[in-house]
């Protein structure tokens, strides 16, 4: 007994010293070969040949859309966005399935009576400002994904000032399914209209165009923009109610 | 060159608290640092000095910064956004049944 007592800590930061100076040797190797990677790189040629070129050039005749940026997302390059929330769909779907339970999220009671009336007052707001954000998108940065954020913002700021069951209580997890699920069917059946309309797949329905800048133009872009928001802003509330949730009943 | 040492510093900070940090939530945390510099390195490369390439009604075409870096650096973002969130998932129940985020410290592996 006496002797692994005397030699076992020499040993064991003998070993760990090793492996700090084997780790550091590596970090310094990457850092040198990042080093080395970017003064062999070439300098970023502009604009003036390309895929980028011919976006900035037409892609307000191809698309109506201002924002070049969301023209990229939900028309060019629409197919990688459907990928993009098949991602989040499958996020929620993990999540949602290791931490089931079946339990009322309880965690808080919430914070003081002020908090609780001024959070009252600028609910809507905060909820008008997501909206703007959505349906805005090929006017203005913004699009989908940012304005659903937003939106799951309210949900996550409910749980804190309300306490961490009155969310749960109005607005259901099935509420919340529904509106994830309806804003990909969205997303899916305006890419197979663009398949009988206009012969491929996510392709912008040229009959729903209207005249640059106002509201509803740019073709189907607004539309698959409100879909992706919803969609977002439900799977990122179902993450955060997943993750809160606690086992014990006697709490509530 | 200012751009890609600050590059190479961030993403050492991430990979460095990847390898070395034996708590789990330290570890997703350096990878979303990771990311975060492949993030600002892909945006301030494709910088040219041009404006956001956003249209402004009543006004001429001026010299746009590329938007395709920038679609993509978004859709990054929502994908990091989705693992980093799975990853936290993972840890949680991981704590729940092992006791400890420690994953040198971490038992019952074997059976």
């Amino acid at each position: 007994m006496e002797i692994p007592t005397e030699t076992q800590p020499e040993v064991e930061s003998l070993n760990k010293l090793m492996k700090k100076t084997l780790i550091s040797v590596v970090l310094a190797g990457v850092a040198f070969a990042l080093y080395q990677n970017f003064s062999l790189m070439p300098g970023y040629e502009g604009l003036n040949v390309g895929l980028s070129n011919y976006i900035i050039e037409s892609g307000l005749k191809d698309t109506g859309s201002l924002n070049l940026i969301t023209a990229v997302l939900y028309d060019y390059r629409a197919f990688d966005s459907l990928g993009e929330s098949t991602v989040i769909f499958g996020a929620v779907s993990g999540i949602v399935l290791i931490l089931s339970r079946k339990m009322l999220p309880v965690s808080s009671k919430g914070l003081s009576f002020i908090v609780k009336r001024t959070l009252g007052i600028m609910t809507p707001f905060i909820a008008l400002f997501g909206l703007y954000v959505i349906t805005h998108g090929h006017l203005t940065p913004g699009g989908g994904f940012q304005g659903g954020v937003i939106l799951a913002a309210i949900s996550i700021i409910f749980s804190i000032v309300y306490g961490s069951a009155f969310d749960y209580r109005r607005y259901s997890p099935q509420t919340k399914t529904a509106l994830e699920t309806g804003g990909a069917l969205t997303f899916l059946g305006l890419g197979l209209a663009g398949i009988f309309m206009e012969g491929a797949f996510l392709h912008n329905l040229g009959f729903l165009t209207a005249e640059t800048g106002t509201l509803i133009s740019a073709g189907s872009i607004p539309y698959i923009n409100i879909g992706v928001g919803f969609k977002v802003g439900a799977g990122l509330a179902i993450i955060f109610y997943s993750m809160i949730q606690k086992t014990f009943e006697e709490d509530f | 060159m200012f751009t890609n040492l600050v590059f190479i510093i961030l993403f050492m900070i991430g990979f460095y608290a990847l390898v070395m940090k034996t708590n789990l939530i330290k570890n997703v945390i350096g990878l979303n640092l990771m990311e975060a510099a492949v993030f600002f390195w892909v945006i301030s490369f494709s910088d040219i000095g041009g404006e956001v390439a956003i249209h402004k009604m009543g006004e001429e075409m001026t010299k746009f910064n590329d938007p395709v870096p920038q679609a993509l650096t978004l859709t990054g973002i929502v994908i990091g956004a989705s693992t980093a969130a799975l990853l936290l998932t993972l840890i949680i129940e991981l704590n729940k049944f092992s006791g400890t985020i420690d994953r040198e410290k971490i038992e019952g592996l074997n059976d």
